[in-house]
């Protein structure tokens, strides 16, 4: 489904992947994990189109999708919820998750789709005409994934979700992504929350220095020696400050 | 009564002002961009109504019109499009470029000699109403206002792209992330800016009676500074700052002593500054409620 | 010389010695042409003044044309004969009977607009953002708005005519030349580095401990003087002002030569003077019609103006950072200035 050749990406001089290629197949779910500065946000900018990689290659359903703009992947079926949520605090609940369908014309689908998120976060339905700004950080989360799954996607890139969030709405923001998966998306999580991301992903990327250390089935992956080395080696002292 | 007398002068002058902030208010809401060549925009309204005087009315309405619209659009694509990722200044440096290529290229054709234009000369009359007199155009120009900030209300709160445009204004890269056309929503913005400058373009031929090559540039500077105090970005700021920049300047303009008159756009633009330190952002920042953190 | 700090200053003798080079060469040619050179000097001035501000923080200013026009007007007002300004304007008495001699009359001009520009400058430079610019605009029309209305001390609408005409060849290149040797001792300054560093963020330089507000104080106030001095020369080359000369026209013009050229170097600066001052007078050749076989063809008032706002456009679009961008004339290309610059820490 999604397929990343040698991708590279800098910031001026600054280089922030170095290179990096991997695939996901079609209703997977896949985590990247890694500490600050490791290159998963840049990693899901690129393939949503918001950064321009500086060589490499990103196929999406078999199309070369490299440099092309962020608006056009969504119509073709690329999602990203980016870190901090980015909702438009401004506008009404309502007005968000229209904004999530602009790429659709289906009218009648786009209404059944939205009482379907409603239903998921009953919460977004009791402030469905209120800004958004007044929302909490979990229920921006939530509006944040619901406004992301009215485009439809077939790949979702979740930035994150967990970031900042009590327990219990993480508990339901990955109830959410579980269910998304049941009806057939596939799922890109970049996490910092490690336990939760081996947990949900069916594989997990351990990205450090913008260069991937090390990748498995999660189930495999947790607890091994070289895991530790790989997430903490590098990055612990970091961590703790 | 002469209070009332100055206040329907404000009003009119303050709608005037708030039509030329919106087309400033708007741009800059969407790209960041402080537009100094939509004085151009009304500029050429001017000159296309200096061709055509003598036309039918409707004739002369769409062609000045769509020269302004044309116009804005030509502009974002040639030179705004490929700078949208600049800082603001380069690109309020870059619009001022602009100012002065169009301003020169209209020199070039028509001269640098103010050229008299007798458009509905019948909106100089006033008509008298309690006592009061009101000058045609001052009513014609308040309802044109009135007529196109409530279709403008509407367009922004009803219409899909003018949902897409609100979204674009608090967050242009979220905006394209979920599928709104960058290009289709900036050609939009500048498309109404257009249309908003043309109508300013029809006030100040019928005021003055006369165009020329520089009659853009006061009122862009008035715009600037209406926009600025209302809060660049949000549409309702722009009006509102509008209408207190035409409040301000009928008022200084009554009650200054004589011999201070002339200089009542110093006193405007002191006013501006101080008002700049006491509220950077504007009566109404389009980002003072951001999302909580 | 091996000292980074000094840098600047050997920038600035390379070009001094180049501009010198080339006013030798301009005593040789017709009158005509020298003024073309002596107007480049001038605009010399104002833009290495403008660029004092403008490079070092990184914040356009749109409003360095005012304190042009003061200076113009008040050593206009200082080197003017008696009568002439009886006929002209309405001063006190004192004032008006006052001559100075030039010398003495710009020192004055440049020290009274140094105070006039710590008084405006310290609320200015407490705005952020783009506040900052629109504020400069603003003191530029309010500048414009007074000098064509104070009939009594700028004559109003009315051309100030029969000024000492002063600024010959020598006087211009003088003017530069301290210009570009004041840019570059502030160069060496802590305080230029410090505005430098705000130049990428506000936020980060003041939270690394700049005292942002002074800093742009001190660059304002100096690059004020200098601009000044660029005004008195101008005012007394053209021989008359008008409260237009010193408006959007001249603000464009020297903006597009300090942005063409790159506005962060002051190499940077003299290119872009020379340039656009060489693509003006083409232009304006053309203008006055140029003769061929034996018909005149003259090019349509208004083209010099649209070349030099195509020029800029192409610039911003194709070279945001200018011509030169960083480079400076006389030293190294940029990133081995930094590890040289290391490499000598380490030492």
């Amino acid at each position: 489904m999604l397929k990343v050749t040698d991708l590279s990406v800098a910031y001026g001089s600054i280089t922030a992947l170095r290179g990096i290629s991997f695939e996901i197949t079609e209703g997977e779910v896949v985590a990247v994990i890694g500490p600050n500065g490791a290159g998963k946000s840049t990693l899901l900018l690129s393939i949503a189109g918001v950064l321009k990689p500086r060589s490499g290659r990103i196929e999406f359903a078999g199309r070369n999708i490299t440099g092309k703009q962020a608006e056009a992947l969504v119509s073709e079926g690329i999602s990203l919820v980016p870190e901090g949520r980015h909702i438009f605090g401004s506008l009404t609940v309502a007005e968000n998750l229209a904004l999530g369908a602009t790429v659709r014309r289906d009218r009648q689908a786009i209404a059944s789709d939205i009482d379907r998120v409603l239903a998921m976060f009953p919460v977004l339905k009791d402030r469905y005409r209120q800004r958004a700004n007044k929302l909490s950080g979990g229920e921006q989360q939530m509006l944040a994934l619901g406004r992301a799954m009215l485009a439809r996607p077939r790949l979702l890139l979740l930035d994150e979700p967990s970031l900042g969030l009590a327990p219990l709405i993480v508990n339901q923001v990955y109830q959410s992504i579980m269910d998304l998966r049941q009806s057939g998306v596939t799922v890109l999580v970049v996490e910092q929350n490690v336990t939760r991301a081996l947990a949900v992903a069916d594989r997990t990327y351990v990205l450090s220095f913008g260069a991937i250390a090390m990748s498995g089935r999660s189930t495999e992956l947790a607890g091994t020696a070289a895991f530790d080395t790989a997430y903490f080696g590098v990055s612990r002292e970091v961590e703790q400050e | 009564m002469i209070v009332l007398q100055n206040a329907i002068d404000a009003v009119s002058l303050g709608a005037v002002y708030a039509l030329a902030a919106l087309g400033i208010g708007l741009i800059f809401s969407v790209m960041r961009l402080i537009n100094f060549a939509h004085g151009e925009l009304i500029m050429a309204g001017g000159f296309c109504l200096y061709a055509l005087v003598g036309q039918p009315l409707l004739v002369v309405i769409l062609a000045v019109l769509i020269v302004s619209t044309v116009l804005a659009l030509g502009m974002e694509r040639v030179a705004f499009r490929p700078l949208r990722k600049a800082n603001p200044a380069t690109l309020l440096i870059s619009s001022f470029a602009v100012s002065y290529l169009v301003q020169h290229v209209v020199l070039m054709i028509f001269g640098s000699r103010a050229m008299g234009v007798p458009f509905l000369p019948e909106l100089g009359t006033s008509i008298e109403f309690l006592g009061l007199r009101i000058p045609r155009l001052q009513l014609v120009t308040v309802i044109t206002t009135l007529v196109l900030m409530v279709g403008l209300v509407a367009f922004f709160r009803f219409s899909r792209i003018g949902l897409q445009m609100r979204a674009a204004a608090e967050d242009f890269t979220m905006a394209r992330l979920v599928g709104v056309r960058a290009n289709r929503v900036i050609a939009f913005a500048f498309a109404i800016s257009g249309i908003l400058a043309s109508m300013v373009s029809f006030y100040l031929v019928a005021q003055t009676g006369s165009v020329s090559y520089k009659m853009g540039v006061n009122m862009v500077l008035i715009a600037f500074v209406s926009s600025v105090i209302g809060g660049m970005g949000s549409v309702a700021g722009a009006a509102l700052g509008g209408f207190l920049v035409g409040i301000i300047s009928v008022s200084l303009q009554a009650y200054l002593p004589v011999d201070l008159r002339p200089y009542r756009d110093a006193f405007v633009f002191m006013l501006f500054i101080l008002f700049l330190f006491w509220r950077p952002d504007g009566l109404l920042m389009s980002r003072a409620d951001r999302d909580r953190v | 010389m091996s000292d980074p700090v000094f840098r600047p200053l050997h920038t600035a003798c390379i070009l001094i010695c180049i501009l010198l080079a080339v006013v030798l060469v301009a005593t040789q040619v017709p009158p005509a042409m020298q003024r073309i050179v002596v107007e480049a000097l001038v605009k010399l001035t104002v833009v290495v003044g403008l660029f004092i501000f403008v490079g070092n923080s990184g914040v356009f200013s749109f409003g360095h044309v005012s304190f042009m026009a003061i200076g113009g007007y008040m050593s206009a007002i200082l080197t003017l004969s008696a009568e002439r300004k009886h006929t002209l304007l309405s001063l006190p008495g004192a004032l008006e009977a006052l001559q100075l001699p030039w010398p003495l009359a710009m020192l004055i001009v440049v020290a009274i607009v140094g105070l006039v520009a710590l008084v405006v400058g310290w609320p200015l430079s407490r705005l952020r953002g783009i506040a900052l610019p629109m504020a400069t605009f603003g003191m530029l029309i309010i500048t414009y708005v007074v000098a064509s209305n104070w009939q009594q001390v700028t004559g109003g609408r009315q051309a100030l005519v029969g000024l000492p005409r002063f600024t010959g060849l020598w006087v211009a290149f003088g003017g530069a030349a301290i210009a570009i040797l004041i840019a570059a001792a502030y160069a060496t300054t802590r305080q230029c580095l410090m505005l430098r560093c705000s130049r990428e963020s506000e936020v980060a330089a003041a939270a690394t401990g700049i005292d942002l507000e002074r800093e742009r104080l001190t660059a304002f106030v100096l690059s004020a003087m200098v601009v000044a001095m660029g005004g008195v020369l101008f005012s007394h080359f053209i021989g008359t002002i008008t409260a237009n000369s010193f408006y959007l026209d001249l603000t464009f013009v020297t903006l597009t030569m300090l942005v063409a050229g790159g506005m962060r170097s002051l190499t940077g600066a003299c290119v872009g003077v020379a340039l656009i001052s060489i693509i003006s007078e083409l232009f304006r050749s053309l203008e006055r019609g140029v003769s061929l076989g034996g018909e005149v063809i003259s090019a349509p008032p208004g083209l010099q103006e649209i070349a030099l706002a195509v020029i800029l456009l192409a610039i911003l679009i194709l070279r945001p950072a200018g011509l030169l961008g960083d480079y400076e004339i006389g030293l190294p290309k940029r990133q081995v200035t930094g590890r040289l610059m290391a490499a000598e820490q380490e030492e």
